[in-house]
């Protein structure tokens, strides 16, 4: 090293850079919806399928299905065929159809609960957060209630009610918010220390509007990215209430109904529980990737995290 | 140390109580008659009548929550409609398969699961990482008896490796035990295993960044040893946490994963009381869940300060 300094500068040791052209071509960048798809690919496959899902239980009745309750006892447990495209049950009703029509059990259960388990968990949270003398009490019933597997209190919750569309989505809701509280509460902690909150406290701001001005802006991100996992979990829930018989009453097909009604057969029929297994886990995918292409996008701080 | 231990048990107690509470209270809290609901759907009207003269409606409610409780404490968690039996008894008789299920389940959960988030790491950005992770995606996706009905038909109706279903006790055999307890267990390790995987990736990739390691590396440490010894010790407490908070998931699956299974654990004594509408039953094993759900994370937070000495309360 000491050597070559020592020694005079030829023109083989000056390294010239590379010129440039006088203006840098901007990066390619698409725009529009097919560049939103190429950025974030987890909320397009996920959306995409799930807007699918959303048209097959919108235009069921249009998708070349019959009714999904008639029952034909002459034509059971029919293997899939040109007439039962996914080949009919027990009571010889048609499992396309019931499979098509229950799209709409699914996504309404899986949408309601996430909806209000949102809005339950974001009012309890808030609460918690700012009413300072409330948060031990309501923090010690939240460690109750999360203490108990939340598939055994939809279970214990059904057992005690009837079973339909309402009742699952209130037993599920009941379930989940109390996560949501805690995600919130943790959220309004976070912010109350922020600066800006308290020279928003220092300049005489209110209550409701230092809420909804300075906090639930900033707790839309988190929110939205919890309701899609809700949402996903909220749908497995359902089926599995479904498939141990404390869900949705057989008269109105559900992804899980359909399977529990198949599984006394599974070892010879498998078809039975195959096609509403499939729709049921493409779906809840669906939800998962957006959740997770959501999460990404909106916060790239917690992408890094988890 | 001990004096922390203590102070952790004395605070369970109130999340206990709250949890004894609140199963107590959804019986009132449901709309309709408690003891009709109590008395299932085949019951008299006498029956109903009798029911209610023995819950004591006409007393306060934190009387008769209090009476309830110190009964519960004692053991007693009621009487199953069906049966005519104490529900304690028919819970210690069906214990066993399920606690087999679970502690299998949670070994080979553990086993497999952290390996494959450490090598996730490693492997950051690679192709194995994504099938890792694309694993994890799909083991929240699918539900439990899907998985249970697609392992059962692959590798017990058409390779016949496996017995369908069924379960063996164990004083019968560790091996005829263990061979029942496979498919089960892995049908049911599979969200688990999504969820310890994802967790240990995550938190791999944050103490693989810091300073130490790259030391450990410069001075020349193997690989495995950086990765099993120096990493994973340091991003033990996430793992150890989401254990803990898994075995909620744990729980729930088990109830399912014995349908599919006919395994004659607590799972299917839940859904046979829900079939029969036999409420008290569905109250001892929710509330038995929960005591030894919040037992495991209470010791979660034990191991917290052996696993790190820095973690003083």
């Amino acid at each position: 090293m000491r050597d070559n300094l020592a020694r005079p500068l030829t023109e083989q040791d000056v390294v010239v850079a590379r010129e440039l052209p006088d203006i840098l071509e901007p990066k390619k960048r698409r725009s529009g919806l097919v560049g939103f798809a190429f950025r974030h690919p987890a909320i397009a496959v996920g959306g995409g399928v799930l807007l699918i899902m959303f048209l097959i239980a919108l235009l069921a009745p249009l998708l070349g299905t019959v009714d999904p309750s008639a029952i034909a006892p002459s034509k059971r447990t029919r293997a899939p065929s040109a007439d039962f495209w996914f080949g009919s049950d027990m009571l010889g009703r048609d499992i396309y159809s019931r499979v098509m029509y229950g799209a709409r059990v699914s996504l309404t259960v899986g949408f309601g609960v996430a909806f209000f388990a949102s809005l339950i968990g974001l009012v309890i949270g808030l609460v918690s957060g700012m009413v300072r003398w409330s948060d031990g009490i309501i923090m010690r019933v939240i460690d109750g209630m999360m203490s108990i597997p939340p598939i055994l209190l939809a279970i214990a919750l059904m057992a005690l009610t009837r079973g339909s569309m309402g009742n699952v989505i209130l037993a599920i809701t009941i379930a989940e918010a109390p996560r949501v509280a805690r995600l919130v509460r943790g959220v309004v902690l976070s912010l109350r220390e922020q600066p800006y909150v308290d020279a928003a406290i220092a300049a005489g701001t209110r209550m409701p509007k230092l809420i909804f001005r300075h906090i639930l802006p900033n707790m839309l991100a988190p929110i939205i990215v919890q309701a899609t996992y809700i949402c996903a979990s909220a749908m497995i829930t359902e089926s599995i209430l479904s498939f141990i018989g404390a869900g949705i009453p057989p008269s109105t097909p559900s992804w899980g109904n359909i399977m529990a009604e198949g599984r006394s057969l599974w070892q010879v029929k498998p078809f039975i529980i195959f096609f509403p297994a499939i729709f049921l886990s493409l779906t809840v995918l669906a939800v998962n990737l957006l959740g997770d292409g959501l999460r990404d996008a909106l916060d790239p701080r917690m992408a890094k995290r988890i | 140390m001990f004096g922390f231990i203590f102070r952790r048990i004395l605070t369970t107690i109130p999340v206990m109580g709250f949890v004894a509470l609140f199963v107590f209270s959804l019986l009132y809290i449901a709309p309709g008659d408690p003891a009709a609901v109590i008395a299932g759907d085949q019951a008299t009207p006498e029956d109903v009548a009798k029911i209610r003269a023995g819950l004591g409606l006409d007393r306060p409610f934190l009387v008769r929550f209090a009476e309830w409780f110190f009964r519960v404490m004692q053991g007693d968690l009621g009487t199953s409609i069906f049966t005519g039996l104490p529900v304690s008894q028919m819970i210690a008789q069906r214990i066993e398969p399920t606690l087999s299920l679970m502690v299998v389940t949670l070994f080979i959960a553990i086993f497999v699961a952290i390996p494959m988030g450490v090598v996730a790491a490693w492997k950051c950005d690679t192709w194995i990482d994504r099938v890792v992770m694309s694993f994890a995606v799909l083991g929240f996706s699918v539900p439990v008896f899907v998985i249970g009905y697609l392992l059962a038909y692959a590798f017990a109706l058409q390779l016949d490796w496996l017995p369908v279903q069924g379960y063996r006790p164990i004083k019968n055999g560790v091996w005829p035990w263990f061979e029942n307890l496979i498919l089960p267990a892995v049908t049911l390790g599979f969200v688990y295993i999504a969820l310890i995987a994802r967790i240990t990736r995550a938190s791999m990739l944050e103490v693989l960044q810091q300073d130490y390691i790259r030391t450990a590396r410069a001075k020349g440490v193997s690989q495995k040893s950086i990765l099993f010894l120096h990493a994973l010790k340091n991003a033990a407490i996430p793992i150890v946490t989401v254990i803990g908070i898994g075995v909620a998931l744990l729980i729930g699956g088990a109830v399912v994963t014995e349908s599919v299974f006919a395994i004659p654990g607590l799972g299917r004594l839940t859904v046979d009381a829900i079939l029969r509408r036999d409420y008290p039953i569905i109250q001892g094993v929710v509330l038995m869940f929960s005591f030894v759900y919040v037992l495991i994370n209470l010791l979660v937070d034990v191991l917290y300060t052996l696993l790190d000495p820095r973690i003083r309360y």
